[in-house]
């Protein structure tokens, strides 16, 4: 039988109204007790995000003034979507990894185009072009601007506070990009069928969310079995 | 200004701040729109300027447009007919005037692996390096260089019969009048024009670190034309060179007839030549950036060739010098602060009782800051000092003004 900490703490208060070798033995009875209950194991929650919708290219303006053709570049990949607890256990708050993560400016483009990070994490923007770039957010969880610099030469941010922070570039207007900040490390970043899978969640009731390019899903309700694994599908439309 | 435009154009701004409230409470990002799986996208510049009276007629860039006074719209469109061929356009409205084909050209690019294009139509400008950024998304200050907009008392459709005449008409390019020639006012023009395109092919290479572009084209630098007054061509070709990042060098020349044929031959007759009386402009420019900062710097020499009929004549070329030094700082994220220093001087000219600039030289140093309410919308603020050496206008002039910018 599982105890809740109320209840084994009633237990335990009652217990010291009793005197002498009744509370000994009553404490090692109990200490007997609570070492016999087997701990919670951490579950999976998985399964797939279809994203329904067309996804354009984000397209160079018009290069109207331009001697000639601009050169080639990569196109996002914008089919990628995000999936997190809506709510998280509390112990996940006392987590503080403090990682580092790496959005690369390649040809162009941001990659990964979308990144899912936890508070206290360092974001490293290297510069793999061969000409200026200039990363730069105005959101409000993190407000940034990186200058400009050249190839090989990298900077880097630390994003403090949960929340959505859209990223472009000062001298490309094409460029842009999404860095998910979570304060708990319950999500995953799906892979290119649409896949996730978040480990290590404790057992219990949650509402999941999946978010693609600025759209989030409703939350859906899940319940994540000790040890086990529960399946959830999103359709993003 | 009537009631009417003060009207339109708050109306304008309203809309404008309108607009980019509810794209960003939808949370829309600043993109061009794609059509047709991308082939065709279109993209747009639309800003509202509110500034001082300018009595001294400074930022004019005619009679009735002043650059600190003016809400400009315009959408540019790409159509991409292949890897070989896209066809490229802009219209622009001034003061919700009516629409102007700004652009309007073909690209051919007939190898997809060499950076070589050849761009026949209304094509961007060749000469300099400002013609091509001439939008207030890429221009750090609100008013534009001298060099680009400030009005000279040259015209290319009427002459002065003379030195002394042409003496007179110091500091009035904005509306002026001569005696040969088209016999109405008009504006003068710039030394190179930021306002209008010229007409004509374009080719464009680049190897390594260099690029070049050449043109011929219908009008001349400081007179782009759709249709050509004069049958002369204009030659321009400029060199570009990325020596390191950060560090664009460039230098440009343009050489093509500048009068037209029915001012010729009002001045000097049916069957005059008109192969001299040229626009000759060079161009040295530079731009160094890192990090926070930016710097440029841009010089053009423009000399024009125009006949006389009355002594004092002009034999000289009339020679224009402006010389412009722009930088930009980001202090704190969104926000920037930016100052051009610029001086535009003119030769001398010989007249019957003096020897003269023969317009008024001007200088103008301009500070001004922006903030980016969100990433597509930029309001800036700017304060101009403007001092002019003669004419008969207001000499000195100190001027302010804020201005509303979004893109996409």
């Amino acid at each position: 039988m599982n105890l809740t900490r109320t209840q084994r703490e009633q237990r335990t208060q009652r217990e010291r109204t009793v005197p002498g070798l009744t509370l000994l033995l009553s404490f090692v009875s109990f200490v007997t007790f609570v070492s016999s209950v087997p701990a919670a194991r951490n579950g999976v929650i998985r399964g797939r995000v279809e994203v329904r919708r067309v996804m354009p290219q984000v397209e160079r303006r018009p290069g109207v003034t331009d001697l000639g053709a601009p050169p080639s570049r990569d196109v996002d990949d914008r089919m990628r979507s995000v999936v997190y607890l809506e709510s998280a256990p509390r112990r996940a708050f006392e987590v503080d990894e403090g990682g580092r993560a790496v959005m690369d400016q390649r040809n162009e483009t941001f990659v990964p185009h979308l990144l899912a990070i936890m508070t206290g994490t360092t974001v490293d923007f290297p510069n793999s072009d061969k000409f200026y770039h200039n990363v730069f957010s105005l959101s409000k969880p993190a407000r940034f601007d990186l200058g400009r610099y050249s190839a090989g030469h990298s900077r880097s941010i630390r994003f403090d506070r949960p929340g959505i922070v859209r990223v472009f570039c000062d001298i490309h207007s094409h460029m842009s990009a999404f860095i998910l900040v979570f304060s708990h490390p319950y999500f995953a970043v799906t892979d290119s069928q649409g896949r996730y899978h978040i480990d290590n969640v404790p057992p219990g009731n949650y509402g999941v969310i999946a978010w693609n390019e600025g759209n989030a899903s409703e939350a859906k309700a899940v319940v994540v079995p000790d040890g086990g694994a529960a399946e959830l599908d999103f359709a993003l439309r | 200004m009537s009631v009417r435009v003060v009207t339109l154009r708050l109306a304008s701004m309203l809309v404008l701040v309108a607009s980019a409230a509810a794209v960003h409470a939808q949370g829309l990002p600043s993109e061009p729109i794609a059509l047709a799986g991308g082939r065709v996208t279109v993209g747009g510049d639309v800003s509202a300027t509110v500034g001082s009276p300018d009595p001294g007629f400074f930022n004019y860039t005619d009679y009735e447009h002043s650059a600190l006074r003016l809400v400009r719209i315009d959408v540019a469109a790409a159509a991409k007919a292949g890897p070989h061929f896209s066809l490229l356009g802009e219209v622009r409205s001034e003061n919700l005037d009516t629409l102007e084909a700004y652009a309007l050209y073909g690209r051919i690019r007939p190898w997809t692996g060499r950076d070589f294009d050849i761009q026949v139509g209304r094509i961007p400008p060749t000469f300099g390096a400002f013609g091509r950024r001439a939008y207030a998304n890429d221009n750090p200050l609100i008013g534009y260089p001298l060099a680009y907009q400030y009005i000279t008392s040259l015209r290319p459709d009427a002459l002065p019969a003379s030195a002394d005449e042409l003496l007179q008409k110091r500091s009035l390019g904005w509306l002026v009048r001569y005696s040969v020639g088209a016999p109405g006012v008009d504006r003068g023009v710039p030394l190179v024009s930021a306002f209008r395109w010229d007409t004509g092919v374009q080719v464009h290479a680049g190897a390594g670190i260099f690029s070049a572009a050449a043109a011929v084209t219908a009008g001349t630098v400081s007179n782009p034309r759709f249709s050509d007054d004069n049958s002369g061509r204009q030659f321009a070709g400029r060199l570009e060179a990325r020596p390191v990042p950060g560090l664009i060098a460039g230098a440009s020349f343009a050489r093509g007839r500048f009068v037209s044929d029915a001012a010729v031959r009002s001045a000097l007759g049916d069957g005059a030549p008109n192969e001299e009386f040229t626009q000759t402009a060079w161009g040295a420019d530079a731009e160094y950036s890192h990090g926070y900062y930016l710097v440029r710097f841009e010089s053009i020499l423009s000399a024009w060739r125009v006949p006389t009929i009355r002594t004092p004549t002009i034999d000289e070329p009339l020679r224009a010098l402006s010389t412009s030094l722009e930088g930009r700082y980001k202090i704190v994220p969104g926000l920037y602060a930016a100052a051009r220093v610029e001086h535009l001087g003119f030769s001398d000219l010989v007249g019957s009782t003096s020897t003269l600039p023969w317009d008024a030289p001007v200088t103008r140093v301009e500070v001004g800051t922006g903030y980016s309410i969100q990433r597509n919308l930029l309001l800036k603020f700017s304060y101009q000092h403007n001092t002019r050496d003669g004419g008969v206008l207001q000499r000195v002039e100190n001027l302010g003004a804020g201005q509303l910018v979004f893109w996409f």
